[in-house]
């Protein structure tokens, strides 16, 4: 049983009239409960395919099936986008109270809902500020945490930890994990940090541009909880960046 | 340590001249410079009346002018002319403004409303309101109606083009977020298309206010019994100069003073609404 099947993915973007190829040929499965991060250059389609995997863009060729949780329930997709793109105009804890609109829940239940997943990305105090009051980082929060309260089955991620310093980034690396832990989530995260991807990851894609496509996959058969200073990690980060970059020193 | 405080107090008293002077200039330029023309204006009149350049009969001297003002004032006369138009623009504004939300959301959210309607009420909003008097007076008579009518239409146009514009550029990456939460049609309206039209709504309410204030005193000057534009035509009737005068200036201080203050609580709106972080 597969969360996720991705086949023969394809997309072109017309430029100037002229179809560009964007994605060729992408496939991959996402199994339940599992962590897959992609990285590769700037431009190789990442942001796209997210795109097309939660159905923002119906215009590919191949196919993406998610996997329901049963026949009856289709998979809930969440995703946290490169920027933050939180509601101007409503508070910070306004803003994931959003995520329960679709739900049946009672607004007692929301309220306390909206308090734990702040107090997870560490913005209790923030509930009612708005947006343009909190940083690029603490906004990146607040989006993770309006796409967390979703509960989703099937989380999309595009470089959530791009904007936070490397602290802060570490730990909510690890509020992800001990969330994925608790919650059934398959997860696929998108990240320009090797390093990020290898620590989280079940599994690493590493893509080229050129047009879009998959380059290596890289399977990470540590035990969790990982050691970031583990030997192992160091040295896929290694083989990782010569995938990276053998291809661009070609070029 | 004295060096110290005594250069710090110095560079204090050098600093505070130069701010106050800055302060006091731009006070200047900001209250003196918009009065220097009308002063200009008022010095011109009051020796071409005083000289016999023009017949009193024509323009009559600033203190008749004022004397009489102060008789209207008294009496009532401008007060009543005022609240019989500005009762008009509330009730035209009312319907017209309110049609026109409704007709802009219509063409701005739906692309086949836009394709069917859109080309016809560009077209028909290109004709000016009193363009539409002629035509109305027939259907309409010179009745409250006719003016109501006049009104609503120029409140409409604007209203309805600045909702369209707002309904059609609410931000797509926001729009995304509700496709992916999968807002109900409900919280989406109330929570995303609205609040992100509130500026657009501003600038809609202002301009259709101008357009009214505008409308309203030529309707009421071509086809009226009472009002602010009728007391020009009546003391032009009378070869009471002075009366026509005095609405001008009323007419332009009032529709000086609607903008400003529209201006203002359209700023107001949108800082308050994030639009410009
Ligand atoms: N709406 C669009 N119209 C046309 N071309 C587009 C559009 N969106 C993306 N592209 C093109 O598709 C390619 C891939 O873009 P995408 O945003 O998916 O890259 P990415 O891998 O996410 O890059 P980054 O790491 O910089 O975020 C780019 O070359 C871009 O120019
Ligand atoms: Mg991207």
């Amino acid at each position: 049983m597969t969360a996720l099947a991705i086949e023969h993915v394809s997309k072109s973007y017309a430029l100037n009239g002229v179809q560009r190829p964007v994605l060729n040929d992408i496939s991959f499965d996402v199994a339940p409960n599992e962590i897959v991060s992609i990285v590769g250059a700037s431009g190789c389609g990442k942001s796209t395919l997210l795109r097309l995997i939660v159905g923002l863009d119906e215009d590919y060729r191949g196919s993406i099936i998610q996997g329901g949780v049963s026949d009856t329930k289709a998979a809930k997709v969440g995703m946290v986008f490169q920027d933050h793109r939180l509601y101007p105009w409503l508070t910070v804890g306004a803003n994931v109270d959003l995520a329960f609109d679709a739900s049946n829940l009672r607004k007692p239940e929301r309220l306390a809902r909206v308090h734990h997943y702040l107090q997870l990305v560490g913005l209790s105090d923030y509930e009612k500020a708005y947006p343009k009051q909190l940083s690029g980082g603490m906004a990146q929060r607040a989006a993770i945490a309006r796409a967390l309260a979703q509960e989703p089955d099937i989380l999309l991620m595009d470089e959530p930890f791009g904007a936070l310093d490397s602290i802060l980034r570490m730990r909510l690396q690890d509020e992800l994990l001990s969330i994925w832990e608790k919650n059934r989530v398959s997860i696929v995260i998108v990240t320009h940090d090797v390093e990020e991807a290898l620590y989280l990851g079940n599994r690493v894609i590493v893509m080229e541009p050129d047009p879009g496509r998959i380059r290596d996959v890289f399977e990470i058969e540590l035990a969790r909880p990982r050691d970031r200073a583990d030997p192992r990690l160091a040295a896929l980060k290694q083989r990782c960046l010569a995938t990276l970059v053998g291809r661009e020193a070609l070029s | 340590m004295t060096t110290f405080g005594a250069e710090e107090s110095f560079r204090v008293e050098r600093a505070a001249p130069d701010v106050q002077l800055w302060k006091v200039r731009s006070l200047a330029l900001r209250l003196v410079l918009p009065l220097a023309l009308p002063t200009g204006i008022l010095a011109l009149w009051w020796a071409a009346s005083v000289n016999g350049w023009v017949s009193p009969q024509v323009l009559p001297q600033p203190d008749w002018v004022l004397q009489t003002f102060l008789d209207l004032l008294e009496s009532g006369d401008i007060a009543a002319a005022a609240a019989v138009s500005f009762r008009r623009i509330a009730e035209g504004f009312l319907i017209g403004a309110s049609l026109g939300f409704l007709f802009g959301l219509l063409i701005g959210k739906s692309e086949t409303a836009d394709a069917y309607l859109g080309p016809t009420f560009r077209a028909l909003a290109a004709v000016p309101s009193i363009g539409w008097l002629p035509i109305l007076i027939l259907l309409l008579g010179i009745e409250e109606s006719l003016k109501i009518v006049i009104l609503a239409k120029a409140c409409f146009v604007p209203m309805a083009i600045s909702t369209a514009e707002g309904a059609r550029t609410v931000p797509k990456g926001l729009t995304e977020v509700a496709d992916i939460l999968k807002l109900r049609a409900r919280t989406r309206f109330f929570k995303l298309t609205l609040p992100s039209m509130v500026p657009f709504i501003a600038s809609g309410i202002r301009l259709s206010l101008s357009q009214a204030f505008v409308s309203l005193i030529v309707v009421e000057m071509l086809a009226g019994t009472d009002g602010l534009g009728y007391m020009m035509v009546w003391g032009r009737t009378l070869f009471q100069l002075d009366i026509v005068i005095i609405g001008m200036v009323v007419v332009g201080v009032v529709g000086f003073l609607l903008d400003w203050l529209l201006k203002q609580a359209e700023s107001f709106v949108r800082r308050g609404s994030g639009a410009d972080a």
